[in-house]
């Protein structure tokens, strides 16, 4: 059993050390608290079972890698897949933004891969004009790019020594380097070097969160 | 109509769905998979791969449809509830 449970680890205990993380993700437990105590005592049965808080609807695997992957909160592994279904696999957690979660209860629906689905990523108040910010969606590493009102969002990677482009400088639609000043227009990704465009994803602001529009990965 | 519930002991949809059939007077088989052990449970885990490409619970068959989650109106259209 990790350190920070103990025999006798109770719902609240769970729900203490719980939701800090979640809130740092954009999530908050479900509104619905019966609905919220039975997963909570579900879960205080795995890990007094199993060592650890697994997830209750999902069955390990037996390697270790894998399993890592449904230890509750799951949230950092499924981002993509959650922020389209506004709430983790079991509804549990529920986005921020979602007042009602009893709607969020109940079947377990996946996107389809390749969906495009728009995930909040920061707080445009976060973003002063002229200033970008390393942003993990998915799989991808994206630079967004705030020019006056307007975000964009592209690779966080320079095609040249990988350098991340979110630490380079903003000037105007252009984003420098931080290493060697390759210099990559950040409405389309595109730099005067041949062949070294970086792909550009599309980026709006809705109440004030920039949200980033990713495909789907493969479903798991 | 041959059907049969793969579930976990410890999941609260599981829990949801037998509730749900019980109270239709639905008649079943179960697969506790969690509360098996070895190759019996591996095997389980396999075949369950198998109906739904993946290892979330519950996992229903009746006949030649699969349902995966605690889904009312799908079991109701399949079951003819």
């Amino acid at each position: 059993m990790r350190r920070v449970f103990h025999e006798g680890t109770t719902i609240e205990d769970l729900k203490a050390y719980m939701g800090p993380f979640a809130e740092r993700l954009g999530y908050k437990f479900n509104t619905e608290t019966e609905f919220v105590d039975e997963v909570l005592e579900s879960e205080l049965q795995v890990l007094d079972r199993d060592g650890d808080v697994y997830c209750p609807c999902r069955v390990r695997t037996g390697d270790p890698k894998e399993d890592l992957k449904i230890v509750c909160p799951c949230i950092p592994f499924f981002r993509d897949e959650f922020a389209a279904m506004r709430k983790c696999w079991c509804g549990l957690f529920i986005r921020q933004d979602v007042e009602d979660g009893a709607e969020l209860i109940g079947v377990i629906e996946q996107p389809e891969p390749g969906t495009a689905v728009a995930v909040p990523v920061c707080l445009l108040a976060d973003l002063p004009s002229g200033t970008a910010r390393h942003v993990k969606v998915g799989k991808n590493d994206i630079a967004v790019v705030r020019v006056g009102d307007e975000v964009y969002a592209l690779s966080n990677v320079c095609r040249h020594a990988f350098a991340p482009l979110a630490e380079g400088f903003v000037d105007g639609h252009i984003i420098a380097c931080p290493w060697h000043g390759w210099r990559y227009d950040v409405r389309d990704g595109t730099t005067d070097h041949p062949n070294a465009d970086v792909r550009t994803f599309p980026a709006t602001v809705r109440d004030g969160e920039v949200l980033v529009t990713v495909p789907l990965g493969r479903a798991r | 109509m041959k059907i049969h519930l793969y579930a976990l002991s410890t999941c609260p949809y599981c829990r949801m769905t037998k509730r749900y059939l019980d109270e239709h007077g639905i008649t079943y088989e179960i697969t506790e998979v969690d509360l098996l052990d070895g190759d019996e449970k591996q095997a389980a885990v396999d075949e369950v791969k198998r109906l739904s490409g993946g290892t979330s619970f519950p996992v229903l068959v009746a006949d030649n449809e699969v349902i995966v989650g605690f889904n009312k109106s799908k079991m109701a259209a399949v079951l003819g509830l």
